[in-house]
């Protein structure tokens, strides 16, 4: 492993009003390899890579990029060094042809200003070709799959040269199948020399795509590393995790065993179009359902069909053992039934209102006197359940955002226990949410349990369901592949039975 | 030295007033145009009869801006009010007339507006089309069917007690809309801030998705704005008819829909939704209500108004604008 260092930051420090938010970093990059720059939100991961690409100064350190000392003071700058920088927020237009993409901002035109649509098609696919891409340049963006766009700024970057290449969590919002794509380009790439700095949440993405790694935690690095050493020892995401936090978190109990109580929920051969095939099941009171598979296995189709956030196409719901109609998600809060969606931002919070407003958003009803909402009631309300959940807020009366991802995540449960349901849906409880906050969420789906309401967890991950669920439903393209209650889980038989295998 | 230049500044960044005056940047801008207005015409600008003028000739429009800001806030907007004013004035008149009874014409232009208003709100939410263009079509059909059916012309009212609705003075001095107006702005102050339906309206509109999977009907609580539209279109042809007696098709109503947008939008209701405050929107009304007044007194061009009044509302949102960035 003598591979040379194309990149070096040196003694990085950077301070934002006062406050230290990165202290004495030194991150070092070989040619050639896929660098996973890890921790915590806020421990100073997007910072790093802001100077690196130009987006903000440092206060001091160096940056030698091949040896060579360097000073970078705008993205452009960073992009002639050959530094290319790949935001979450994808910058593809869905209404153009994948090569108007490629050259946006910098398209190819003859006289007249007018485009040279054929030269940029010939472009395009010279880049294509170069990645092992199998692409039409002309394409619509929109009627290509998300991997696609990622693949397209990749090309963009190939394109104007870049040999360093950064993600910020590129896999956030791809499926499976996706993900398992843009990897295969990035591996390919990689063997024709071109370098990746990759900042992901998700740890098992980074043992298996990466091949070194650097933690940073409260603005300092704690360690690099490779993925595997010389005797072949792979690091494991549990010993990646207690770097990122500095204690032992995934390994924290939080499974209490439970008396079950009656059927609450009943659903028999739920269909929803093209995505769930049948699905039956029955939830009692106070246990922990999970669901879980592969992305694309209809299971939060089938958590929204229960909720009537969309259409089932047949089947039948039952709650205690009365037929339910649910059409849109109104009717289901009236028969005591929760959800607490995926994505936060677009689907948990309402961004213009307050905290406080928030976490009473769904049963306002109880905050209520004569017609008139009661401020007082309302206040009392929110600071009791922000001190139950340990919310860390400055002032219920400030706006939702100034919150921090995971105490967000608390007011959306509030605002559902608030309601008082007798059975409560997640769909991927912890997306998005520090390691620390996910421990206290997965601590209030327990109590919830313990308190007799008929808890269903949908994930993509298979370690929250084995962390707290009592049985697990394991759905394939739509069906149920297996079911296996909790002496039986094993991060093994889930995958097995997610990638449509079976159990002997 | 210059350690207590920068404290001071801290000082005044951290001072309640000054923290207020940019929480409420309309309220100050009200203050400045007052203050200027007052400059520009001392003896006259400061009676007690001007500012009964002020408000009797803004109350129409005051009233379709409350309903126009709780349509923004719901994240839509609403083009036909103009109109739908002449619409509701013209079956108000006709009714009158037929009927002889003030109380059954009052009655049926209420009735009339909600229904106007809950048949938008009805296409716009179950439809899904836009607001803008569901309300465009309106626009165009509430004038022309108005035109058609009054020939070009208007009506005029043949009972005498309903102009008292509008030409009432209490007191011998303050008209009876103001009177209406402050009775309005007091109830859409508390529907915004003390009920569900004013919660659920902010809710819907900052972030529809994340409304609908907290249980909230969205589509009901978007057919109940409009609804609150249509009332407020009513009541606002009621005064409008009252106090001239008459309601024409061709000038009744005439470009309304845009002054009581750009007073919802000068108080600081958002286009994008979420966002205003019926207090806001009571500062856009006397903004828009003094200009007028001042430059009318000072003997500007009329046909110079509009567009002072235009440059003001770029500006006053230019300024709300930067505050959101900081």
């Amino acid at each position: 492993m003598a591979a040379e260092t194309i990149l070096k930051m040196h003694k990085i420090n950077k301070s934002f009003t006062g406050v230290k938010v990165l202290k004495d970093v030194d991150l070092e990059i070989k040619k050639g390899e896929i660098h996973a720059l890890l921790g915590e939100n806020g421990a100073g991961k997007t910072t790093l890579m802001n100077i690196l690409g130009g987006v903000i100064g440092k206060d001091s350190g160096s940056i030698y990029l091949n040896g060579q000392a360097v000073d970078i003071h705008s993205p452009a700058e960073a992009y002639q060094q050959g530094i290319a920088f790949i935001h979450q927020e994808l910058n593809v237009i869905n209404d153009l042809p994948v090569y108007e993409n490629m050259f946006l901002g910098n398209e190819i035109t003859g006289k007249l200003g007018r485009l040279n649509a054929r030269e940029m098609i010939r472009e395009t696919q010279k880049v294509f070709d170069h990645m092992e891409v199998d692409l039409d340049p002309r394409a619509m963006v929109r009627d290509l799959d998300f991997s696609y766009k990622q693949i397209i700024e990749i090309a963009k970057a190939i394109r104007a040269d870049a040999r360093l290449i950064i993600m910020d969590e590129p896999t956030t919002s791809l499926r499976e199948a996706e993900i398992k794509h843009v990897f295969a380009l990035m591996r390919t790439l990689k063997s024709r020399g071109t370098t990746f700095i990759f900042i992901s949440h998700k740890l098992n993405e980074v043992v298996e795509i990466c091949d070194r790694f650097t933690v940073l935690r409260n603005g300092k690095k704690i360690i690099d590393d490779d993925i595997t050493d010389g005797e072949g020892n792979t690091v494991t995401v549990e010993q990646i995790a207690r770097y990122m936090v500095g204690k032992d978190v995934l390994g924290v109990e939080v499974y209490e065993p439970r008396d079950v109580g009656e059927v609450v929920l009943e659903v028999d051969n739920l269909r929803v179009e093209h995505h769930v095939k049948g699905v039956s099941f029955q939830l009692h009171r106070g246990e922990i359902l999970g669901f879980t598979g592969l992305l694309g296995d209809g299971k939060s189709e089938l958590i929204r069909a229960i909720f009537g956030d969309i259409k089932p196409s047949g089947g039948t719901i039952r709650k205690n053992g009365m037929p339910l109609k649910v059409r849109i998600p109104a009717r289901a809060r009236k028969q005591k039934i929760g959800l607490i969606p995926s994505n936060r931002k677009e689907n948990g919070i309402v961004a213009d209102l307050t905290t406080k407003e928030n976490l009473t958003l769904v049963a306002l009803d109880k905050c209520i006197r004569r017609g008139t909402i009661s401020y007082r009631e309302e206040r009392q309300t929110c600071q009791s359940y922000v001190e139950k959940l340990k919310i860390s807020v400055a002032d219920i009366n400030n706006l939702i955002t100034s919150l921090s991802g995971g105490n967000q995540q608390k007011v959306v449960i509030a605002k559902w226990i608030h309601d008082d349901p007798d059975v409560i849906m997640f769909l991927n409880p912890t997306q998005g949410v520090d390691v620390g906050a996910k421990n206290e969420i997965y601590k209030l789906i327990m109590e919830m349990a313990k308190r007799g309401i008929g808890v269903i967890v949908a994930s993509d991950e298979s370690q929250e369901i084995m962390k707290i669920c009592d049985r697990a439903i394991v759905m394939y393209h739509g069906e149920v592949r297996g079911e296996l209650t909790r002496e039986r889980f094993s991060e093994e038989s889930l995958m097995i039975l997610s990638t449509g295998g079976s159990l002997k | 030295m210059e350690s207590k230049m920068s404290k001071t500044l801290a000082d005044v960044r951290n001072n309640k007033w000054f923290k207020l005056a940019s929480a409420n940047s309309v309220i100050l801008v009200a203050v400045l145009v007052i203050i200027a207005a007052w400059i520009m015409e001392p003896k006259t600008f400061m009676t007690a009869q001007n500012w009964v003028n002020i408000l009797r000739s803004n109350a129409t429009v005051g009233i379709l801006a409350f309903g126009m800001t709780f349509v923004i806030i719901s994240g839509e907007i609403d083009l036909s009010v103009g109109s739908a004013l002449v619409a509701i004035g013209a079956i108000t008149m006709f009714v009158l007339n037929v009927t002889g009874s003030v109380f059954v014409a009052v009655l049926i232009a209420l009735v009339v507006g909600a229904l106007f208003g809950t048949m938008t709100g009805f296409i716009v939410a179950k439809g899904r089309v836009p607001s803008f263009i569901v309300t465009l079509g309106l626009m165009y059909i509430y004038r022309s069917v108005s035109m058609y059916y009054m020939k070009g012309g208007g009506f005029f009212g043949e009972v005498e007690g309903y102009k008292a609705i509008s030409n009432t003075l209490v007191g011998g001095f303050l008209p009876l809309p103001i009177i209406y107006f402050a009775i309005l702005v007091a109830a859409c102050v508390y529907l915004a801030k003390y009920t569900k339906l004013g919660r659920h309206i902010y809710a819907v509109g900052s972030n529809k998705k994340s409304a609908r999977l907290s249980g909230i009907n969205t589509d009901k609580i978007k057919i109940l704005t409009f609804m609150l539209m249509g009332l407020a279109v009513a009541l606002a042809s009621i005064i409008e008819t009252s106090r001239m007696n008459s309601i024409n098709a061709t000038s009744s109503g005439q470009g309304y829909e845009m002054n009581a947008i750009a007073m919802a939008v000068l108080g600081g209701a958002s286009m994008a939704g979420g966002r205003g405050t019926m207090i806001g929107t009571l500062f856009g009304i006397l903004i828009m209500g003094i200009i007028n007044n001042i430059l009318t007194l000072i003997g500007v061009d009329p046909f110079l108004v509009n567009a002072i009044k235009g440059l003001i509302v770029i500006l006053a949102v230019l300024l709300q604008t930067k505050e959101k960035d900081r």
